[in-house]
């Protein structure tokens, strides 16, 4: 019905008869000929619409209905990014690209959402840092999802991110500690924390972890899980191996300006927004929200909250044995490493 | 742009819908899922704060999702769910401008759900929205905010009034109208109050009183809602009243348990008609439930005085308000109808009319009718007569159009009715002489100014204008000239003849006893006591049953009359002389001569010192009914016509140009139409109406009208039969045909 409607319309103005319709009194004819229109800014190029104008075509594109269009056009710019040699900018800046795409992370689609990955995986390192708080929201968004899928997609962001900017992640607003209740909400560790009796009676889980798939799979997720954990204890109350050089060179250097010490606090900061930690113009943070930029921080906040779950999980873990009792002995190692100096500190 | 569907949740294998359901089941068990979902909701409203303004469909879609499922399921989980309501307030107050207009109704809607839940109380929520309503920019959420706020008000008043709620609401609304009365904020309350006291949840002098701030603001939306309020809100209320109580009224039990009987029985159909059943009962309880006591706005008024004098010198007298004429002549409706019915004194008013009345002003029948309505009997008449000459100077002359001279004549019999002093002799005689005006509707005033002025001040009339009864009344001296600020003393009509019934009732009574007629105080006492024992008018049973009263028994009856002696009932046979000497001798009197002067005497006793019963006050109706059969000349039903008009009743332009309609030739269709006034067109037989009505009564029809309705189709396998029919049935069949022949058809006519 509605084609032939169409044709009719189109039959109607073919063999439409009379005149256009008057043109109101106060109508101005901007008509006008010329010999030559010349245009100022004139593109010489031969292929029409330049790489930029393109990706942000494509990055408008993301909003597409279809996961199919999503998936080229990250594909897309995927290329686009990996493509630009090094040293020359990208073709639209990361600080467009990330806004944009972080959502995907939520996506419901898989395809989307392993292309997503590759995409991240292809900026470049040094400008995620200052993206990476929006980027921890949405990976924590993505970790307390309904889907499974996603929780467990998340999970690869967040590593991904951890690489790449592991401090900001874990010094960022709410990025510890929210962080912390998210992985044990995650495992299922919460409620042992919470309820000790309870022990192997699981009542009405609906869409926990557990209750998905084979057992064999199960495992394999949480096994997927304690590693992204034990990454993030990692990252939060180690010290890392770089900076652990670092502070010694930086020793080394301090001694070579003898006389002048901790020149490096009264310089201008190194990153952007040196004040955050003030947090001078939102709202009023919360203990959970607050930031903890401080390993010795952290540490504490880890032990008042956390530590007693993760170790009752972690040692259930190592008794299962298999591929979770090595996740179990990873993340043992890694806390153990991560507390030595803290216990002490308690102790004493 | 079209919107597009998103789901981010479609997709997958879970949905919020079906955890909700399993969260409200089962809470204990499903704590974690909740958490789960409560830590998802924290982080896409951080997310969402970060960029209040997004249009991201997908991210706002699950926010909007996960705040439905938390705001239902949060009381299951009150204690992870304690910052929920605070976050939604913030959120909507800070965000509500530039908010999704889907989320920013969700939200509300949430807010709602959770007083709905207990979870906030009202004050908080009704704290929240009214804010919101009077600074939003948006029509739509306006709209929405109004009507729950008007629902969470009628909700939380519900089961009792909710005092402590309606006084902060009302503050918060008195304070909105003071703190700016320029601002069309004001609109609001005058909005929510209106819209509350039509539903007669607010019937108390508060709500008056902002509608009063209301009216006196500097805003015109303000200032005419206000007035329109103190004009129309009774009669809307009244009306709301009105419809509430017949509306769908219409639930037949008959005909449901009949169904029920018919139709297969199912639990549902059980509890629809339990339903049905309680509803009816309802109903009826209501309609016996006696009528709310409910004081009209006018009355609640704090200072009327101050009030009427505020109201007039701010938007009427002031040179510079700026009220166009139709909002002025509203609050001049008002002033004028504040001071007729308090009887107010505001002698500027009057004056101010003055300029107004010309024939040429517009809408000046509006002027004519709050005058008439703002005169009483304690206007000094010397503030009127100038008005009154004017009026009839600028309305009634030969020159001017006849209704213009109707009109300006019924003005001035309406002021006149209020306050006669105004009028002097030689103007009334003048304005009397238009009785002889070829305009019908001109000598139906004039003559309605005469008949007025036979009653209330005949002697400014001339000797052959006053009629047979004004005449005899001035010759006889019962009629006398009223001063200005003469009062009536109090008085029920009809009193007199309620007295005299009692008499020859209680006379009657002793001489079937067989007792002397006269009778001693003491027993008047008893018989008053009787008279409460018949308290009301279905057991009023003295006139058939006199066998049945037994008058010694009852002692210890409620004893309310006034009179003196407190002394045990053994004693009083023997006072019957001394206590009551002046009452027995009053009763003597009257007795003996039944004059007029005395049962005017006696009727101010009457009216001190009994008690009238619900019996008493029917019987005296009953008494009028017969006494105005009595006296059906036109002169008594004059005055009573005159008695009965209510002046502090409103008084419109309508009724001030009523009389010039009179002399109107109206056109063909008009006369057409009111000569078949509002019959029916549609002609119908006296059979099909009643037919109409049983179908629509849900009567079953007969087993006749079932023979003929039935499908013919249904009715073959029997016509095949009819060869096979025994001798009896054919020969039945045959004298049925001849029968019928006869008769005339099937039906036949019954009455040849």
């Amino acid at each position: 019905m509605g084609s032939s409607a169409r044709k009719k319309k189109e039959k109607k103005k073919d063999f439409q008869v009379g005149k256009t319709k008057a043109k109101p009194v106060n109508f101005t004819d901007t008509n006008f000929r010329a010999k030559s229109i010349v245009l100022t800014q004139q593109s010489l190029s031969a292929n029409a619409p330049t790489l930029a104008a393109q990706c942000a075509h494509h990055l408008s594109l993301l909003n597409h209905k279809s996961d199919t269009q999503r998936r080229e056009s990250l594909a897309y710019l995927t290329t686009a990014i990996t493509t630009t040699p090094p040293g020359a900018p990208l073709p639209q800046p990361a600080s467009v690209i990330l806004p944009a795409v972080q959502r995907l992370i939520l996506d419901g689609s898989n395809g989307v959402r392993t292309q997503l990955l590759k995409l991240l995986q292809a900026l470049p390192e040094a400008e995620i840092a200052a993206h990476s708080d929006q980027l921890v929201l949405h990976a924590r968004a993505g970790m307390t999802h309904l889907a499974s899928e996603i929780r467990t997609f998340s999970l690869d962001v967040l590593e991904w991110l951890l690489r790449v900017a592991g401090d900001e992640v874990v010094s960022g607003p709410g990025g510890w500690v929210k962080m912390l209740h998210c992985f044990l909400g995650l495992l299922g560790w919460q409620q042992q924390q919470k309820q000790e009796p309870r022990s192997g009676l699981e009542i009405g889980k609906w869409s926990a972890t557990k209750a998905f798939g084979k057992p064999g799979s199960e495992a394999k997720v949480q096994v997927r899980q304690m590693q992204a954990l034990t990454a993030f204890l990692k990252t939060g109350l180690c010290v890392p191996v770089k900076k652990a050089e670092e502070l010694r060179t930086k020793d080394q250097y301090a001694a070579s300006f003898f006389p002048l010490w901790q020149t490096e606090n009264h310089l201008l900061p190194q990153r952007s927004y040196a004040f955050a930690h003030l947090n001078l113009f939102g709202t009023a943070r919360d203990e959970e929200a607050e930031m903890y930029e401080d390993r010795e921080d952290r540490q504490r906040v880890f032990r008042e909250r956390a530590e007693k779950a993760v170790t009752a999980g972690m040692e259930q873990a190592v008794k299962a044995g298999g591929e979770l009792g090595r996740a179990g002995a990873m993340l043992r190692r890694v806390l153990r490493e991560g507390m030595a100096d803290f216990g002490g500190e308690m102790a004493a | 742009m079209v919107k597009r569907k998103v789901g981010a949740l479609e997709k997958v294998e879970a949905d919020l819908a079906s955890l909700q359901y399993r969260c409200r089941r089962d809470p204990s068990s499903y704590q974690e899922d909740f958490q789960n979902q409560w830590n998802q909701y924290e982080t896409y409203r951080e997310l969402f704060l970060t960029n209040p303004t997004t249009t991201d469909d997908s991210g706002v879609v699950s926010l909007r999702e996960l705040i439905d499922f938390v705001a239902h399921c949060a009381d299951c989980f009150p204690t992870i769910t304690a910052q929920f309501p605070d976050q939604l307030i913030q959120l909507l107050t800070l965000h509500h401008e530039e908010l999704d207009m889907e989320l920013r109704d969700k939200i509300v809607g949430s807010l709602v759900l959770l007083r709905n839940k207990d979870v906030i109380d009202s004050s908080t929520l009704l704290n929240t929205l009214f804010p919101i309503l009077v600074t939003t920019s948006s029509k739509s959420l306006r709209q929405l905010l109004f009507s729950k706020i008007l629902s969470d008000l009628r909700a939380s008043n519900t089961k009792g009034t909710n005092h402590r709620l309606n006084r902060t609401i009302q503050t918060v609304l008195y304070n909105l109208l003071t703190s700016d009365r320029e601002s069309p904020k004001g609109i609001w309350a005058v909005k929510i109050t209106r819209e509350l006291w039509k539903r007669q949840i607010w019937t108390d002098a508060k709500a008056v009183e902002i509608m009063k701030e209301a009216s006196l603001s500097e805003n015109e939306k303000v200032i005419v809602g206000g007035v329109r309020f103190f004009l129309g809100g009774d009669k809307e209320r009244e009306e709301a009243a009105e419809d509430s109580s017949d509306g769908e009224s219409d639930i037949d039990m008959a005909k449901l348990r009949h169904q029920a009987g018919i139709n297969k029985k199912s639990k549902k159909k059980g509890r629809e008609l339990k339903k049905a059943a309680a509803t009816v009962k309802k109903k009826e309880r209501k309609k016996n439930a006696p009528h709310p006591l409910n004081f009209s706005a006018l009355h609640l008024l704090h200072d009327p005085q101050g009030f009427a004098e505020t109201l007039f010198s701010k938007h009427c007298q002031n040179s510079k308000s700026k009220l166009p004429l139709e909002s002025k002549l509203q609050v001049l409706n008002l002033v004028s109808r504040l001071v007729g019915l308090h009887k107010l004194t505001v002698i500027a008013l009057y004056s101010y009319f003055l300029k107004f009345l010309t024939p040429r002003q517009a809408s000046v029948t509006s002027f004519l009718a709050c005058l008439a309505q703002a005169t009483h009997n304690l206007v000094p008449p010397d503030v009127l007569e100038p008005l009154v000459q004017k009026i009839a100077n600028e309305f009634v002359s030969e020159a001017a159009a006849s209704e213009v001279a109707a009109a300006g004549l019924n003005a001035i019999r309406e002021i006149c009715a209020r306050q006669p002093l105004a009028m002097n002799d030689t103007l009334l005689q003048d304005l009397v002489m238009y009785r002889k005006s070829k305009d019908k509707g001109v000598v139906m005033a004039a003559r309605g100014l005469l008949s007025l002025y036979r009653e209330v001040g005949a002697d400014l009339l001339k000797k052959r204008d006053r009629g047979k009864d004004a005449a005899i009344g001035i010759t006889t001296g019962t009629i006398k000239e009223r001063r200005f600020g003469e009062e009536d003393a109090g008085d029920l009509q009809g009193l007199e003849l309620l007295a005299q019934w009692k008499e020859e009732e209680r006379r009657k009574k002793r001489e079937a006893m067989g007792l002397p007629a006269e009778l001693g105080t003491d027993e008047e006492e008893e018989d008053e006591a009787e008279d409460w024992k018949n308290w009301d008018v279905e057991s009023d049973s003295s006139d058939d049953s006199e066998g049945w009263i037994n008058v010694e028994s009852d002692g210890e009856d409620i004893n309310i009359s006034d009179s003196e002696d407190e002394k045990p009932r053994p004693a009083k046979k023997t006072k019957l002389d001394t206590a009551e000497g002046d009452a027995e001798k009053e009763n003597k009197s009257k007795s003996e001569e039944p004059d007029s002067a005395a049962a005017a005497k006696s009727i101010p006793k009457l009216l001190t010192t009994t008690i009238m019963t619900p019996a008493d006050l029917a019987k005296l109706r009953e008494l009028q009914a017969a006494q105005q059969l009595k006296s059906n000349m036109p002169s008594a039903k004059r005055r009573a016509a005159l008695a009965n008009a209510h002046y502090d009743d409103a008084i419109t332009a309508e009724s001030i140009e009523a009389p010039a309609l009179l002399g109107k030739k109206k056109t063909k269709e008009e006369k057409i139409a009111m000569a078949k006034g509002d019959r029916e067109e549609h002609h119908q037989s006296t059979t099909a109406k009643r037919k109409e009505k049983k179908a629509a009564e849900g009567k079953s029809t007969t087993n006749k009208e079932k023979a003929r309705k039935k499908n013919f189709l249904m009715t073959l396998g029997k016509a095949k039969g009819k060869q096979k029919r025994s001798l009896v049935d054919v020969r039945r069949t045959l004298k049925g045909h001849i029968d019928r022949q006869k008769r005339g058809g099937k039906r036949g006519n019954a009455g040849r």
